[in-house]
């Protein structure tokens, strides 16, 4: 009985703890410039975490943590460990939907093309997979995918959004293709039960169609992915990622299929003054 | 007398299963503010969220089968991997010299247990294993965890082997035997008693080591918790969530092992 009355003095010194908030005099964010001496987060491996360290400069070791997972990031911001998460828009707009007191600053940091990657030297299956997107763009199947997620998606209904209705072509003569990503970047891909919706899987659904094959999707962290395609453990990698002249050096691309898509900084709403 | 103790000490332990109980009961009241209604509401709307809708509670019950599957299948490659280790090593104390082995067994001890489990991983998923594309990726881990694993069994079998007294071997020798058969039929069956609950205890571990089995894309059970993250964008109930259920089964293990170890120390008294 003693141990059990020790423990809850523990826990409730504990609580009491992380529940006292301190006191903030700092005045708010107004514009992105005063990002660049605060603490920032981002997701490891992500263009978010480079634009945070070319904006942090010298004191990124100090003032950058980056996390494995957004969502960890997202918690972060809202415990105050961070002042502001980077990251890109879409997936931003649907934290703000599904998360109370959060906001996106208006003016945002840079914007991006996201393309799928192969491993160097793959170029067969990136002119093959170059061929679907030309076609999948042209006949109008990428920009439905784009208006049901923008859509549906964002505007709050997943639900309605089914894994088991995406064709992944199972069964095709043509052999797998095997696709890296990171289910947790949704609208682009994300993990329900034990399939996988979004943008990507459903593109990249699509590409294996044309290609005769079957897709199969590795789920994997985001900062494994370049290590999974340049090894061979996945022909390629589709997962909202951004075309770089650093990842070009590693890395072959596609062309892109987003064009112009945002980085922003995501902010409590509370400490951000429009 | 023994019985009295036991009665005693069990008390102890439940003492501290308790407060551990109490320590999660009370974090997720915390986190739910479970002192107002409206808290309370949107607590359990938080929780028909992350384990009730779409059958999410499935992502969960998948991630466990793959977590006991690999700690499973580990389990076993460990004390395969580990009981032909350690009878090297021993053998080559008790003057059973067989060129390169003792070496071999040194090496992949020091080697596998001097680094760590987690690079190991890595290694065998994305080096050695790097153009095994069609292999499901949990047989890599079994192998990944199964054979670090085994560094650690031989070392808790030789304790054991050691652990029996010189006179043994020596009686056994002098009885004719072989050196292979007195270990297999006198040594082995008296220290297999002695490591059976440290086998356990490695099983345990092992349980929770392959929580790092989400960085080659499998979906155990931490990472199943980390999937319904990213689906409700809620951070900290799936996670106690997912403490919770791996608590509960270490603690009906370490439940188990008391069985055992008592059930053993009984056969021996008689």
């Amino acid at each position: 009985m003693r141990k059990f009355f020790a423990a809850l003095l523990v826990i409730s010194s504990l609580l009491i703890i992380s529940s006292s908030s301190f006191a903030e005099d700092t005045p708010k964010l107004r514009s992105t410039d005063q990002l660049k001496t605060e603490r920032l987060a981002a997701q490891r491996g992500t263009v978010g975490q480079f634009i945070a360290e070319d904006m942090l400069g010298d004191k990124k070791s100090s003032l950058l943590t980056t996390y494995e997972k957004y969502v960890d990031a997202i918690a972060a911001l809202r415990q105050g460990k961070v002042r502001a998460v980077v990251m890109d828009e879409m997936p931003a707009r649907r934290f703000l939907n599904d998360v109370e007191g959060l906001a996106i600053m208006k003016d945002s940091l840079s914007e991006e093309n996201y393309a799928i990657g192969f491993r160097k030297g793959n170029t067969e299956l990136v002119s093959q997979v170059n061929k679907a997107l030309e076609e999948i763009k042209s006949d109008g199947t990428l920009n439905k995918i784009f208006e049901k997620y923008y859509g549906t998606f964002l505007a709050g209904d997943a639900s309605s959004i089914k894994p088991e209705d995406i064709d992944f072509n199972k069964g095709a003569k043509g052999g797998k293709l095997v696709v890296g990503t990171e289910a947790g970047f949704a609208p682009y891909e994300l993990k329900v039960g034990s399939g996988y919706i979004g943008i990507d899987v459903e593109m990249c659904a699509a590409v294996a169609k044309k290609l005769n094959r079957e897709l199969v999707i590795e789920n994997m962290n985001f900062d494994a992915l370049p290590m999974a395609v340049s090894t061979n453990k996945v022909d390629m990698i589709c997962a909202g990622i951004t075309v770089t002249e650093e990842r070009k050096e590693n890395m072959d691309f596609s062309e892109n299929y987003v064009v112009g898509a945002k980085q922003v900084a995501v902010v409590r709403a509370d400490d951000y003054e429009k | 007398m023994r019985n009295n103790f036991a009665k005693q000490k069990g008390a102890g332990r439940g003492d501290i299963v308790l407060g551990i109980f109490a320590l999660f009961l009370l974090y997720l009241l915390y986190d739910s503010g479970f002192f107002t209604a409206a808290a309370w509401s949107d607590f359990n709307r938080r929780f028909y969220q992350n384990f009730i809708k779409d059958s999410r509670y499935m992502m969960l019950v998948d991630g466990l089968k793959a977590t006991i599957f690999m700690t499973s299948g580990a389990t076993v490659i460990g004390v395969i991997v580990g009981l032909i280790l350690s009878v090297i090593r021993v053998a080559y104390k008790g003057g059973v010299h067989i060129p390169l082995l003792n070496k071999f067994a040194e090496t992949y001890i020091s080697v596998l247990r001097g680094t760590p489990a987690m690079v190991q991983l890595l290694i065998w998923n994305f080096t050695i294993f790097a153009s095994a594309r069609d292999l499901n990726t949990q047989y890599i881990a079994i192998l990944a965890f199964g054979l670090n694993s085994g560094a650690y069994v031989a070392e808790i079998f030789r304790g054991g082997i050691e652990s029996i007294d010189a006179g043994q071997m020596e009686a056994a020798r002098s009885l004719g035997l072989s050196y292979g058969s007195s270990m297999r039929h006198v040594i082995l069956p008296q220290a297999l008693r002695n490591v059976v609950p440290m086998l356990f205890n490695e099983f345990i571990a092992l349980l929770k080591e392959t929580s790092i089995a989400g960085y080659i894309g499998i979906d155990d059970l931490t990472r199943a918790g980390q999937n319904i993250q990213a689906l409700t964008l809620e951070h900290s109930q799936p996670l106690v969530m997912v403490a919770i259920i791996y608590l509960v089964i270490v603690l009906f293990l370490t439940h188990l092992v008391r069985r055992l170890e008592n059930w053993l120390s009984r056969g021996r008294r008689g």
